[in-house]
């Protein structure tokens, strides 16, 4: 049986979003699950089930968080401490829903980037010192390191296959910073221009620093129920439509459509397939029905990637679609309407999940979506979940 | 400046030992199937296409063109603050696989994705030797 509709979220949360603060991860989450209890009119004792993607050393455990708030959990699932998880978390605590393991599971992430940067590079990224590659492509005996490594890696054979530049990639931060600055619980909401972005510094070549996504500390809660609690809800509910899983394999490496030739992927020419998209065949949409769309946008690269992978345009065409404000607020397709990780905060693509579940209640004021009814999260990596209202 | 080596080195492991082994003669050797014949890296304890475990590892040319490169300017690494901007590249052998490493004697700007590349061994340690990649002449 499909799980189309038959889980809905029924409150968010969020902490402040900030680039610096003295105040834990955990009592950052412990103001979010407040918050997002309070939005849904659901008490703590209403939520049996735990899904967390960013743990310990960067964010909160379900084991401490299930303690310190007092909770008693008969579903917890934690994943491998990564951003790529956010979709999965999600995806499990429906499932565990409609399987009927949980009435009410929490989306718990309460992330400091801040007080552990080490983590993200050099020698304090053990994770990067893996066996044969880190996961990002990490291999630090020839000084590749860091998140960034990998993105700059598939945006540079993508220039040179498809003849691409830098000052087109702009286009992306720009979009998103343009959406941070209606937003006000964003942290960048300085105007961006492509001088500003050609002008910063590299991080690491072809990447500048406005390709890269804001390092800052903060936390969100999405609640995720049955829908028969959902109707009864204090909100209405924003409707889990479809989802399709994270790939792996030969053809997939993290920060590239397959066919683009990083790693161990093989080269050639990638169309997606009607089965490889099949969370629009389970939701009843396609792309066409796509009001906003939403994706990890850690590197900006990540942003054309994902347009092409889901077949929103064809391969080699993303950085020329995104030229004249298509992804933008008044857009055929806005993406990443609050400012996502580039501009609005890092919880870990959270952030935009809770977008989502504003839009669709139509709360977003100045930066709301016109008449939003369908929205899609999905990520270079392939897993997707589509929501409606 | 001593010349301790400070640099991150190789996990070696039971699965890489002889590609480390074989640098340090400065040959390149990957892991050829036993039963179809294919190349592969990174080193795996079975085929990829067939699952086989019967393995070779077989010498191959080291000549290769590069697939992408990059320049890294941020310094994570102290013991390689002396090298940014540093370039760091990957490699499609002749014989399929790809290697990820470094371009010698190439400036920044000079690195193209197709150039013709062929290994170079540099015995950072008296155990670990690297290999590397230089424009073919």
């Amino acid at each position: 049986m499909s799980i189309r509709d038959r889980t809905a979220i029924v409150g968010v949360g969020t902490s402040r979003f900030v680039m610096k603060t003295p105040e834990s991860p955990m009592r950052l989450a412990t103001q979010a699950f407040k918050a997002a209890l309070a939005d849904a009119g659901l008490a703590r004792d209403d939520i049996d089930g735990l899904a967390i993607n960013i743990g310990w050393p960067l964010g909160v455990d379900y084991d401490r968080f299930a303690e310190v708030c007092g909770l008693k959990i008969r579903f917890a699932d934690q994943s491998w401490t990564h951003g790529r998880f956010v979709g999965p978390a999600l995806q499990h605590a429906a499932m565990a829903v409609a399987s009927g393991l949980a009435n009410v599971v929490a989306c718990v992430c309460g992330v400091s980037f801040i007080q552990e940067r080490g983590l993200l590079g050099g020698p304090g990224d053990f994770e990067g010192t893996r066996e044969e590659g880190g996961t990002h492509e990490e291999n630090p005996v020839y000084g590749l390191t860091a998140p960034a490594a990998g993105a700059a890696l598939s945006a540079q054979r993508y220039f040179a296959l498809y003849g691409a530049t830098s000052e087109q990639l702009a286009a992306v931060p720009i979009a998103f910073r343009k959406h941070a600055m209606l937003n006000p619980q964003a942290i960048m909401r300085t105007p961006l221009t492509v001088e500003d972005h050609q002008n910063s510094r590299w991080v690491v070549e072809p990447l500048h620093l406005f390709d890269c996504c804001i390092v800052s500390d903060g936390a969100s809660v999405v609640l995720v129920t049955s829908a028969e609690r959902a109707r009864d809800g204090k909100e209405p509910p924003v409707w889990i439509g479809g989802m399709q899983g994270m790939r792996a394999g030969r053809d997939e490496f993290l920060f590239a459509p397959p066919g683009l030739g990083i790693g161990a992927q093989r080269a050639f020419r990638y169309t997606p397939t009607e089965d490889e998209l099949s969370v629009y065949r389970m939701a009843g949409v396609d792309q066409t029905d796509i009001d906003a769309l939403y994706t990890y946008d850690a590197f900006s690269p990540l942003v054309w990637f994902v347009l092409e992978r889901f077949g929103f345009c064809g391969l080699g065409e993303a950085a020329a679609w995104t030229q004249t404000g298509r992804i933008e607020l008044g857009g055929a397709l806005p993406m990443n309407t609050s400012g996502g990780l580039l501009s609005e905060a890092h919880v870990s693509g959270w952030n935009s999940i809770v977008e989502i579940v504003r839009q669709l209640r139509g709360a977003c004021g100045e930066r709301q979506v016109k008449d939003a009814r369908v929205m899609q999260w999905a990520t270079a990596w392939g897993d997707s979940t589509i929501f409606h209202r | 400046m001593t010349g301790e080596y400070r640099k991150p080195l190789p996990r070696v492991t039971s699965d890489n030992r002889p590609f480390w082994e074989a640098t340090k003669r400065h040959e390149l050797r990957l892991q050829r199937c036993g039963a179809c014949g294919r190349f592969r890296y990174p080193p795996a304890p079975v085929c990829p296409d067939c699952l086989s475990e019967d393995a070779e590892w077989t010498p191959v040319s080291g000549r290769g063109t590069v697939t992408t490169f990059i320049v890294m300017h941020k310094v994570y690494f102290q013991s390689f603050a002396g090298d940014v901007p540093y370039n760091v590249v990957q490699v499609e052998l002749e014989e399929g696989p790809r290697l990820t490493a470094n371009l010698v004697d190439v400036p920044n700007e000079g690195m193209t994705v197709g150039m013709p590349v062929e290994v170079v061994f540099d015995d950072v340690t008296p155990e670990i030797t690297l290999p590397r990649f230089r424009r073919t002449s």
